[in-house]
């Protein structure tokens, strides 16, 4: 057996709530010791888009990745998508869909503000705030202290921007799969355990949640994880096996928005690779690969 | 956040911890543990609520760089999240106990180190004495799943709780009713629970408990006695610590605190509820601990088991009668005190040092009750020399009217064999004129006490009775046959008994051994 290769399928840009721009994922990667990375960008692809222009034979290996917000009646889930194509029609019908309600929430936001605290701020400011590529809370709440109307970002989120309440739209999670297929990627589960990133969802709840996205089309699940016990990562492992689906490892790296190193995946050297994980690796190398060569 | 002396950094979570303010507990604790990689982190989440996998995630960062570390106080939904998640098996996470009142509860036993109450129609918790009883409740759990794995039916607590000063197990118990209350309610039942007592002491007593597991009752008995020594006669007391000393160690398990109040009927179920008591030993020290239940602690003051059982000394005193005469399967008076006598040596012992213990001495109704148990025991160690008992060995006072069972105890002996008639006569003349030998002249003019032994063995069947006493040595063969064709007035009656003795038995043998006469009569039946 060829010796364990480093690597880290789970990582945020300023592309979307991470700290680090795209064209500096190479050289972080290459400090972390990785052979093989892939940049997942909250509903965008342009973080990928820059890469696959900006890299060279002596980069680490790279994969095309995403990671779609989704929702439907049943609850919230975060899908990965890896290896596709993002010149293609299908992810990026997703990316514009996700990118619409994104801009919506926004313009909601910046409404309340407005009509219920009297916040306002110049067009030149709005204009900017809608041209980023994912503008969220964090970019509001700079904007309100920048003109004075609250003390930090963690507090404008809190006191101000968290109290309005509207219905939020979500590309559904069949959309999302859908989507990533088409494009010639791979559809995984992001972080399946903590749902859409806070919850815990163990056991039965799990199962019937596989059962549900398989039959839409999932093919894995990301069962390392940087906030995994062993306890989760064993029953996500028993999962993937029973349905059958690849198995991925990410950390859920966003620079020093959050502190997670990159490259803490929870998939330890001592460890033994699960079969998925050996499919999902030799099924990637077949997809459309930018970079050097991962091992 | 502050450091205690062995330099574990503590740090209280409160609230919610969710995504909103994990960041900033993660930043603070990052904060405070920069430099100090590798110390005892403990967290103090006795005023968590709720914490969100964004939560989950700070501990196993921390976790990362401080591997000992320990969460105190875990509420009961945090708790479950921490052993959902697999975080129990990850970090030392120390449940906080809920807190139960048994104000008004129905008290439904009583045990060496604590007390059970009803707190609901399913559930009882046993509230122990100690307040600082985390370990007892550890070790009863431990030694009730040992019983449990072994065969004894036992309820084991699901939960530990706060009770006032002390902590309780909590037990399900649905429907039960504790023998006790039944023997104090329906007294008809007496006969009953009896039998499903001695069922249930013999199936203890029948268990083979693996080595090392549980303590050897004949040690914890030893430190009575050694603590009998210095309020007793230098002999007496000497006595009560050899006489324990002799007994030989078993391997079989005992409860310790065997008594009705322990003993619950659920179901048509019997199990027993408290086992922190469990040893190995001698049963003579359960029996001893029974006597005390049943009898000896309201021998001064008659209502003592009024307030504890429940039922009058009467019904006290008829179930231990019962309940030995059915352990030993024996309705033979003198063998039935005989063991009573034994256990209470040391149940007196056991009773006496307790008192003493507890301020007994330091009231008037104390020291007579100490005074009453102390004549009783000297008593007894003037004249018990073993306190081993033995189904076919009869020890009695060597009295010409204690022969019926002398004769009584043989004869059920023979029961269970298929002996004529005619031997059984022969046999039953043969022990009577050996017996009435020791009564008459073994001891005199004083009294003294005397053993008989039966067995019944070997192809063809033979019974052999042995008759042992520490009298003056005298051996009844050596005496010459009488005359038998003199005329009845001029022979030689004791004489002849012992004739017909010899020409009835099989075999006749005497020996002088160990300061005992041994007489050994056997019959080919």
């Amino acid at each position: 057996m060829e010796t364990p290769v480093k690597f880290d399928l789970h990582m945020h840009t300023t592309v979307s709530d991470g700290t680090d721009a795209p064209e500096r994922m190479p050289e972080r990667a290459r400090e972390a010791g990785l052979r093989l990375f892939a940049v997942t960008d909250h509903d965008a692809v342009k973080g990928c888009r820059i890469l696959r222009d900006a890299l060279t034979e002596a980069d680490p290996a790279f994969l095309t990745g995403v990671e779609f917000s989704c929702k439907d009646e049943q609850g919230k889930y975060h899908i990965l998508g890896y290896g596709y194509d993002p010149e293609t029609e299908p992810i990026q019908r997703v990316v514009r869909t996700g990118h619409g309600f994104r801009m919506k929430k926004v313009r909601a936001r910046l409404d309340f503000l407005k009509t219920e605290f009297g916040f306002t701020f110049p067009e030149e400011e709005i204009a900017a705030l809608f041209m980023l590529d994912n503008p969220g809370k964090p970019h509001i709440g700079n904007m309100m202290v920048k003109y004075g109307y609250a003390p930090s970002k963690e507090k404008a989120i809190t006191e101000y921007i968290n109290k309005v309440r509207f219905r939020s739209e979500y590309v559904r999670p069949e959309e999302a799969i859908r989507g990533i297929l088409g494009s010639g990627g791979i559809p995984v589960l992001a972080h399946p355990a903590f749902g859409s990133g806070d919850e815990l969802i163990v056991g039965q709840e799990m199962d019937a949640r596989l059962k549900r996205l398989t039959a839409m089309g999932l093919q894995g699940v990301e069962a390392f994880y940087s906030g995994f016990t062993p306890k989760i990562i064993r029953q996500m492992l028993d999962f993937a096996e029973q349905y059958g689906l690849y198995v991925t490892a990410g950390s859920d790296y966003h620079g020093t928005n959050k502190l997670i190193p990159l490259g803490d995946t929870g998939l330890d050297d001592a460890m033994p690779w699960p079969d998925g994980l050996h499919r999902f690796l030799e099924e990637v190398r077949t997809r459309t690969m930018y970079g050097g060569k991962i091992g | 956040m502050s450091e205690n002396g062995t330099g574990a950094v503590t740090f209280a979570l409160t609230g919610r911890v969710d995504s909103l303010n994990a960041p900033e507990l993660e930043s603070q604790l990052m904060e405070r543990l920069a430099g100090r990689a590798g110390a005892p982190v403990v967290l103090d989440a006795s005023e968590l609520q709720y914490i969100s996998s964004a939560g989950l995630r700070v501990l196993l960062r921390v976790k990362k760089t401080n591997p000992d570390m320990t969460v105190t106080g875990v509420n009961s939904d945090v708790y479950e999240v921490l052993d959902m998640t697999g975080f129990t098996e990850l970090m030392t996470v120390e449940k906080a106990y809920r807190t139960v009142s048994v104000e008004g509860c129905e008290e439904i036993g009583r045990g060496a180190n604590g007390t059970i109450y009803r707190i609901d129609r399913d559930n009882v918790v046993k509230v122990y004495n100690n307040p600082d009883a985390l370990e007892d409740i550890r070790h009863e759990r431990e030694v009730a799943r040992l019983a449990l794995v072994l065969g004894i039916p036992t309820a084991i607590s699901y939960d530990v709780v706060k009770v006032g000063d002390s902590y309780g197990s909590v037990f399900e118990l649905l429907n039960a009713s504790s023998f006790s209350k039944i023997l104090a309610e329906q007294p008809d039942r007496m006969d009953w629970c009896v039998k499903e007592y001695v069922e249930m002491l013999r199936k203890i007593h029948g268990t083979l408990v693996p080595k090392g597991k549980l303590p050897d009752v004949r040690i914890t008995a030893l430190g009575w006695a050694e603590f009998m020594r210095d309020w007793l006669p230098e002999k007496a007391g000497e006595k009560l610590v050899a006489l324990i000393r002799a007994v030989p160690h078993d391997d079989h398990m005992i409860h310790g605190d065997y008594h009705t109040k322990n003993l619950e009927l659920q179901n048509d179920e019997v199990l027993l509820i408290d086992m922190d008591t469990l040893a190995v030993g001698h049963p003579i020290f359960e029996l001893a601990s029974i006597y005390n239940s049943f009898v000896g602690f309201s021998e001064y003051d008659h209502e003592t088991i009024k307030r504890f059982q429940g039922f009058d000394r009467e019904t006290g005193l008829t179930f231990w009668k019962k309940a030995l005469a059915a352990y030993l399967g024996t309705t033979n008076e003198m063998k039935l005190r005989e063991v009573e006598d034994k256990a209470r040596v040391v149940g007196y012992a056991r009773m006496i040092r307790r008192s003493i213990r507890r301020g007994g001495l330091d009231t008037e109704d104390g020291r007579a009750e100490i005074d009453l148990w102390k004549g009783e025991l000297l008593e007894l160690l003037d004249r018990v020399d073993d306190l081993t008992f033995d189904p076919d060995e009869l020890e009695l006072e060597a009295l010409v009217e204690n022969l019926p069972w002398v004769q009584e105890f043989i004869d059920s002996h023979l029961e269970s064999t298929d002996c004529p008639p005619k031997a059984q006569m022969q046999i039953s003349l043969a022990a009577e004129e050996i017996f009435v030998n020791i009564a008459s002249y073994a001891y005199a003019p004083e009294k003294g006490r005397a053993r008989v032994r039966v067995e019944v063995a070997g192809d063809p069947v033979t019974v052999t009775i042995t008759f042992l006493d520490r009298g003056v040595p005298y051996d009844p063969l050596q005496r010459e046959d009488p005359d038998v064709t003199l005329s009845a007035d001029q022979r030689d009656i004791g004489g002849l008994g012992i004739l017909l003795t010899k020409k009835t038995m099989d075999d006749v043998a005497y020996e002088y051994k160990d300061g005992q006469n041994i007489l050994t009569l056997k019959k080919k039946i």
